[in-house]
């Protein structure tokens, strides 16, 4: 449910976050605030307000040690790397292993046979579905990686007459202050601007891409590393690219 | 290369690459701030002591996902201080206390690192000052409340109980706080948000 109503009443107590989460206030302001600029903006100011309040205490000199054991516990970290994280593979493995060390591995194969008839059936009815003729539906580009991004994902999702889209990206390192993240759409060699856009702390990130044509004019797309508020051209390092 | 002459952001970014100097330079930077903040909402020096440690250990661990533009970086050391404070107390069902909801409880006194000249001790100064004359200028009643909900992290119905006070006289109290408190930090000239706060 979305607040037709301004919530500037609680927007003091939102920025603080001291709501009541059995009124689930903080849920419906949450909600209104997606639609809502005046709101927003409203909220940013009391936040700046919540930011400064630190500064109101008194302020009180840390031990010198404590700095001593961060640089220790940092070089130790350095050292000694984190694990990595185990493949779904390995922790689907794992897990079956836990059960019973006989039994695991025979039903880890059986599940396995099972993983591998289902896709080849899924395959099968994919192509006895393509056959007859279908409405068309949006369509779904993803995007691959460069080295630039090793862990980045990207998929560009078009309307269903192809004119529209939204892109969607996933793992993108986060840039700094002065740099931002820009689709390129390509067709004859040339590239034309679909839009810029930053992430987030986990690089996640979307774009509503706008451009002069419709989207399944062009046959490519790549996004690069430009400075805040794009580039007329790419300029910086690619870090997806993919077909459309 | 002299990292104390480095900009917020581009010592987080050679954190992100484990550049252990230049988290050294966050933390003579920002260490009081962060100490500061959980001491007040822990008054236990061993623990404010470690919450600081785990602080920037986090950033250590982090930098890579931060976002300038969601956050100043001074922002979000205080969030998560704050937040870490917070949990401390909950985990350790420490009992809110009314004890607890004073702000600044002595005079001024910057301790100036070396790395700070003169003037950036005034302007430090200047800046923590307006914050708490603005507070100052707060009803009793208001600043209470306020302190409980910020750095004890209670909701309205939590102060509520423990004041005895109705739930629409807490949440009036903390809307009409909060809105005098923009009233001076954000909508004067003041501009509260271009403040720094180391």
């Amino acid at each position: 449910m979305v607040l037709e109503e301004h919530v500037t009443d609680l927007l003091p107590a939102y920025a603080l976050g001291c709501l009541d989460e059995d009124e689930d206030e903080a849920g419906l302001v949450t909600a209104h605030l997606a639609v809502c600029p005046v709101c927003s903006a409203e909220l940013r100011s009391y936040q700046a307000v919540g930011e400064a309040l630190p500064l109101a205490i008194s302020m009180s000199e840390p031990p010198p040690a404590i700095k001593q054991r961060l640089i220790a516990q940092v070089n130790q970290a350095r050292v000694t790397p984190a694990q990595p994280q185990p493949t779904w593979w390995q922790r689907l493995e794992q897990g079956f292993r836990r059960i019973s060390p006989a039994w695991g591995l025979a039903s880890l194969v059986l599940i396995v046979a099972l993983l591998v008839s289902n896709l080849l059936l899924l395959q099968q009815v994919s192509r006895l579905g393509a056959a007859a003729p279908q409405p068309v539906a949006a369509r779904i580009v993803t995007m691959q990686h460069t080295e630039a991004a090793p862990d980045a994902t990207g998929v560009l999702v078009l309307s269903k007459n192809g004119e529209y889209g939204t892109l969607m990206v996933d793992h993108l390192p986060p840039l700094g202050q002065d740099q931002q993240y820009q689709l390129w759409l390509i067709k004859d060699g040339k590239r034309t601007s679909g839009g810029v856009f930053s992430v987030n702390w986990d690089g996640y990130g979307s774009l509503e891409v706008t451009s002069p044509e419709w989207l399944a004019n062009y046959s490519a797309l790549g996004i690069t590393i430009e400075p805040t508020g794009g580039s007329p051209g790419p300029t910086g390092a690619k870090v997806l690219g993919g077909n459309l | 290369m002299d990292y104390s002459t480095l900009d917020d952001a581009a010592l987080i970014r050679l954190i992100a690459h484990a550049r252990p100097e230049a988290l050294s330079a966050l933390y003579d930077r920002y260490g009081r701030l962060v100490f500061s903040l959980a001491l007040h909402t822990l008054g236990d020096q061993a623990l404010a002591e470690e919450i600081t440690q785990d602080v920037f250990f986090r950033i250590w661990e982090k930098a890579s996902t931060y976002r300038p533009e969601a956050a100043k970086v001074s922002t979000w050391l205080t969030s998560i201080t704050r937040h870490r404070a917070i949990d401390v107390l909950r985990q350790r069902a420490v009992r809110p206390g009314l004890d607890r909801t004073e702000w600044s409880e002595t005079q001024l006194m910057l301790v100036p690192d070396g790395a700070d000249s003169p003037e950036e001790v005034t302007e430090q100064a200047l800046k923590q000052e307006l914050v708490r004359r603005a507070v100052a200028l707060l009803p009793v009643e208001q600043s209470r409340v306020l302190a409980l909900a910020y750095f004890q992290g209670l909701t309205h119905s939590q102060i509520a109980n423990l004041c005895g006070e109705p739930l629409g006289t807490v949440k009036t109290r903390i809307r009409l706080a909060m809105q005098k408190l923009r009233e001076i930090l954000v909508d004067d000239d003041l501009d509260i948000n271009r403040l720094d706060m180391r």
